[in-house]
């Protein structure tokens, strides 16, 4: 369980979100991803990549369209793998939409950056491992050591933005991606003008095919109209995906001296832990969480206007999501609107809960519930949005995330209030 | 035997550097300041390891272990070809 008091406002720094920047299987650009989550786009596809052809792995959410080499320079481009491309292109489109492109702070020790993982660099390791096997040692290029390892998008933004404030990678599975806002929180807390923080991934290569398919959540399913549709009677398992987003967080009061636009706050985290693939615990584990989190926010159950459901497309795992939205927010759990935008573009992991968070905060800023796409027919007792995105008045946004390794995670956003703008 | 010696030039570093670390440097400018450090053409410590790996798969020989550790264009020339020539 956390504690931090991230959220609260005695004594402390309030740590404002002021830049988005998103890849995804939707969109390259936040604008684009937000007009496809609103209109509840699915582009869930059949798996493309080579060498993926034979898996039993059949449909995700690839990236397409994305041209790294326009984007990052080759010095970077070679001693990295693709989610580290994808960080770093959303790392750029965050500190550009926080007005911090060229210059983030007075000190570069004044910014740090935090990612989450959930896999690393595996193409750049599988086409270095096949070297090693193939030809020998001799011919494992160099930067094997640093490209395939968690930290490497952390330290890549680090270094390319020459930030040397606290830096850190957070390894705790697919709710890391939640975890790392609040630790990026907790480094604002403790004086850190402004935090990169984010995830992204790119699990969709051979290797990491073949590392997913161990996972019994996983959807086989070869139909993309049919392979992710959580809450329902017909929920096969999870989607796949590749992305992920960055978000430039900040103290509060920093941003409104220096007259940049906050977006949203962060107001309160809390994790939990309860066993890989123990669904029926993950009620209890995600209940404890929700609780944490709203504490930590000061914040009522009813004062929740949406909930971007964690949605794995397991039936024990759905119903347990349901009851712990029940258990935590009492019999508001049934009536609190929630969605699940990522049934149209598949979980890329630890990036997944950040497209969340990005996606709430959008929904806040519009005043519009995005859909679930392809979801209807809802087997539990939860207001789920679906078809077409729902106009309401979002001031505060409940995110969840679990992992199949069995974290749970609970992230509260506030929207900004007009005289935070 | 005959040592079938053969020098690293000038542009062939620059084409390693490419190739192996993404610097793109002129070999011209290269050889016009073969005194500055390879920090100042962008290339890192694993760029210049990556290098030295790439030359030893070549020429099927092992290079001095202070190869990876020179600090400018000249010294690593002079160090390789010196090793190279003697088959050291």
């Amino acid at each position: 369980m956390s504690g931090s008091g991230i959220g609260s406002d005695i004594g402390t720094r309030r740590t404002a979100v002021t830049g988005i920047g998103v890849i995804a299987p939707n969109g390259l650009h936040t604008d684009t991803y937000w007009k496809s989550v609103k209109e509840g786009a699915s582009v869930l596809d059949r798996v493309t990549r080579e060498g993926c052809e034979h898996l039993p792995l059949r449909v995700a959410g690839e990236v397409r369209g994305f041209d790294p080499s326009a984007l990052i320079e080759e010095t970077f481009l070679v001693q990295t793998d693709k989610f580290t491309h994808f960080a770093l292109a959303a790392a750029d489109a965050a500190l550009q939409d926080a007005g911090l492109s060229s210059s983030a702070a007075d000190s570069p020790y004044s910014v740090g950056v935090v990612t989450a993982a959930g896999s690393g660099g595996g193409e750049f390791g599988q086409r270095e491992l096949q070297k090693l096997w193939g030809q020998g040692s001799r011919f494992v290029g160099p930067y094997q050591s640093i490209a395939w390892f968690y930290a490497a998008s952390t330290g890549q933004i680090s270094i390319r933005k020459g930030f040397k404030g606290p830096c850190g990678v957070v390894a705790s599975d697919e709710a890391g991606g939640l975890d790392a806002i609040a630790h990026a929180a907790q480094a604002v807390q403790r004086g850190t003008e402004v935090v990169v923080v984010g995830a992204a991934e790119a699990p969709l290569a051979p290797y990491s095919g073949v590392c997913q398919l161990g996972y019994r959540e996983l959807s086989t399913v070869e139909d993309p109209a049919r392979a992710y549709r959580p809450f329902t009677s017909a929920a096969c398992g999870f989607v796949p995906a590749e992305g992920g987003a960055v978000l430039v967080v900040e103290d509060l009061d920093r941003a409104r001296r220096r007259g940049a636009t906050v977006r949203a706050t962060v107001a309160g985290h809390a994790a939990t832990f309860t066993g890989a693939s123990r669904w029926d615990r993950s009620r209890d584990g995600l209940a404890h969480a929700i609780r944490g989190a709203l504490d930590e926010a000061g914040c009522a159950p009813e004062e929740i206007d949406v909930v971007f459901a964690d949605a794995m497309g397991v039936p024990e795992a759905d119903r347990a999501e349901a009851l712990a939205l029940a258990d935590a927010l009492g019999p508001y759990g049934t009536k609190v609107p929630v969605t699940a935008p990522k049934t149209g573009i598949g979980r890329s992991y630890c990036g997944a809960p950040l497209l969340d968070v990005a996606a709430a905060v959008l929904a806040m800023e519009h005043g519009q519930i995005p859909p679930t796409p392809g979801v209807f027919d809802i087997c539990h007792d939860i207001d789920l949005v679906t078809s077409t995105a729902r106009p309401a008045e979002l001031r505060t946004a409940l995110v969840l995330s679990r992992g199949l390794m069995g974290s749970n995670s609970a992230l509260v956003l506030r929207g900004a209030a007009p005289e935070g703008r | 035997m005959t040592t079938q010696v053969t020098q690293v030039t000038v542009e062939e570093l620059a084409t390693l550097m490419k190739k192996g670390a993404g610097v793109t440097v002129d070999p011209r400018d290269l050889a016009s300041r073969a005194d500055a450090p390879f920090a100042e053409f962008g290339l890192d410590s694993l760029g210049l390891l990556g290098i030295v790996g790439e030359l030893e798969n070549r020429h099927g020989q092992a290079l001095p272990t202070d190869a990876e550790r020179c600090k400018s264009p000249r010294a690593f020339l002079d160090l390789v070809n010196g090793a190279l020539t003697t088959g050291a």
